[in-house]
């Protein structure tokens, strides 16, 4: 039995913990350049702001509806994230960080009242870091997934959902007809991995609702599509069959992280091994055609030895300029690394995060260097040539081929302050940016 | 609390590693003042209200989101959609912010309001250097 725990509406909620005054108004946080709403309040989303969308678009709700914009803060959210997170593996023995915002529980062989321990969790995480989360329960991650989706919705539309299923759904609870009557109210697009294009194709084949799907041939469908499809359909139908390597990539983010063999203590051993992962995601952040505006990296010891002291860091490190460069992102990881580490740990497990991912035609000069190689989705051959063009760089300007593309970035800084103005204080990373309280 | 920008050392007192279980770590602030890490958060404190009750202007408070509120305790609430450090007065139904100075009066919170408790203030932090 899985669970996926989320927060929700991420980004906006970090904001509000800080900000009482936002709570109730309609918030989006703009991406790294101001250029798109990567996260709204749900009050924004009910004045018809979609995701993604261009904030030049949706400007004119400042004046007319009061809608707030904020620059992405990502060393508040990466921080606040690492709370939840270490709040919500307390729960089980097994915890799949999936994104900045949601984790996968494992309760295999957990026996007792999942709802209740569901509550316990939210009410835990609300109350300790203030961050409101959803939590779904299924036999499969993709019926946890759902779970957690008609848990969101239930509690944001009241009519949409039995009532009983808001904040924390547990459809392996639900008897036969009441699961067939949730996945019949479920659009098929809002299943995990099935995309826009997939689902506009299902919907010409007939298939609408999550029903439809479930009680489809899978067997045709993969020939129709990919074997992809008919796993989704077996998770549906309750046998889990997604390994980690074929559960769909979360959106805005790419990740690796794993448990060690044994307890790992010193830095160096440390530094290798989040090098390597950063490495690790570099590459598909390049094979996807796309940069990074922030690097978060966590380490953490076993919650389940018990002999062991517990400390779970991880800081979020946002890239002056948003890059794909493999040593721009280790290097930012290994210095994440080292301002979280202490000695004296059994850390068991690390992972490296990009997140802010943006498409190069987002980003501007800093990119230059890139676009020239990398019209999207580059062959191996680009990525060579991009390396070597570095490595040219480097060696004729220094070790760090990186200055020259921020030296650019000064001619125009106009553009640079106007992605600042926005952003609201770090509040939990900078002790010159902390909240004041008035006494 | 993470992320110290100086990692503390380890004071190796056997020849195992420091994470062994002979060996001993040096003492940490961290670990004696923050007992909830994951809700534990510093404000700075602004104004003078609170000096009796020992939180002084531009005192470090470090607060604790995890801890329920009792009466008596110092409270990070909020009021009017500010923070505001206050001293927590609850006696049956008597709920009440009350600042430590008699010239500024209570905050009582008025009909269909909810008092917003954010989080206790567990310690203050302030250098005695003149």
């Amino acid at each position: 039995m899985f669970a996926l725990v989320d927060v929700n509406n991420m980004y906006v909620s970090c904001e509000r913990v800080f900000r009482p005054s936002l709570i109730g108004r309609p918030v989006v946080v703009l991406s790294n350049n101001d250029g798109a709403c990567i996260a709204r309040s749900n009050e924004a989303k009910d004045l018809g702001v979609r995701m993604a969308q261009p904030w030049f678009e949706v400007r004119h709700l400042e004046r007319s509806a009061g809608l707030i914009a904020l620059s992405a803060n990502f060393e508040l959210y990466g921080d606040m994230s690492s709370r939840m997170m270490s709040l919500a593996a307390a729960y089980a023995p097994r915890q799949e960080i999936y994104s900045i915002d949601e984790c996968f529980l494992d309760f295999d062989g957990m026996p007792g009242d999942r709802v209740a321990v569901g509550c316990d969790l939210r009410a835990k995480v609300l109350r300790w870091t203030g961050l409101p989360t959803s939590v779904g329960f299924g036999a499969t991650k993709t019926l946890a997934k759902l779970a957690n989706h008609v848990a969101k919705t239930a509690d944001r539309k009241p009519s949409s959902y039995p009532h009983a299923l808001a904040q924390v759904c547990d459809l392996g609870q639900l008897p036969a007809p009441a699961l067939e009557a949730v996945m019949q109210a479920t659009e098929v697009g809002n299943v995990w991995g099935i995309g826009h294009k997939t689902t506009a194709r299902l919907n010409q084949g007939g298939i609408h609702s999550v029903l439809d799907l479930v009680r489809a041939d899978a067997t045709i469908l993969r020939r129709q599509f990919s074997v992809v499809i008919e796993k989704t359909i077996l998770e549906l139908r309750g046998t889990p069959c997604m390994e980690v390597n074929d559960a769909p990539a979360a959106n805005q983010q790419i990740m690796c992280s794993r448990s060690f063999g044994s307890p790992v203590t010193e830095l160096p051993e440390l530094v290798e091994v989040v090098s390597q992962f950063a490495s690790q995601v570099a590459r598909k952040l390049r094979e996807q055609g796309c940069v990074a505006g922030a690097v978060q990296v966590f380490i953490t010891t076993s919650s389940y030895r018990q002999q062991d002291r517990h400390h779970a860091p991880s800081a979020t490190l946002p890239l002056p300029h948003p890059s794909a460069d493999t040593r721009v992102l280790v290097s930012a990881a290994v210095r994440a690394l080292r301002s979280i580490y202490r000695p004296g740990f059994n850390y068991v497990k690390a992972g490296v995060m990009l997140v802010d991912l943006q498409s190069p035609g987002q980003v501007q000069d800093t990119l230059d260097l890139f676009g020239a190689d990398e019209p999207g989705p580059p062959p191996a051959q680009g990525r060579t040539g991009l390396m070597s063009a570095m490595d040219a760089l480097n060696e004729r300007f220094g070790r760090q081929a990186v200055t020259v593309a921020s030296a650019t970035r000064k001619d125009g800084p106009s553009a640079h302050a106007s992605r600042q103005e926005r952003r609201s204080p770090r509040y939990t990373t900078r002790l010159e940016e902390i909240v004041t309280v008035r006494a | 609390m993470s992320s110290p920008s100086s990692p503390r050392s380890s004071v190796a007192i056997s020849f195992g590693s420091p994470a062994s279980e002979s060996g001993v770590t040096r003492l940490d602030l961290n670990d004696i003042l923050v007992r909830h890490p994951q809700a534990a958060f510093l404000m700075r404190i602004a104004g003078d209200s609170m000096r009796q009750a020992g939180v002084d202007d531009g005192d470090l408070a470090l607060v604790d989101r995890a801890q329920t509120a009792s009466h008596g305790q110092v409270v990070i609430a909020i009021v009017n959609d500010e923070f505001v450090c206050r001293r927590l007065h609850r006696r049956g139904g008597d709920v009440r912010l009350q600042s430590a100075d008699p010239a500024y009066p209570d905050w009582v919170p008025g009909d269909g309001e909810e008092l917003q408790i954010w989080g206790v203030v567990t310690h203050v932090i302030r250098p005695l250097a003149a």
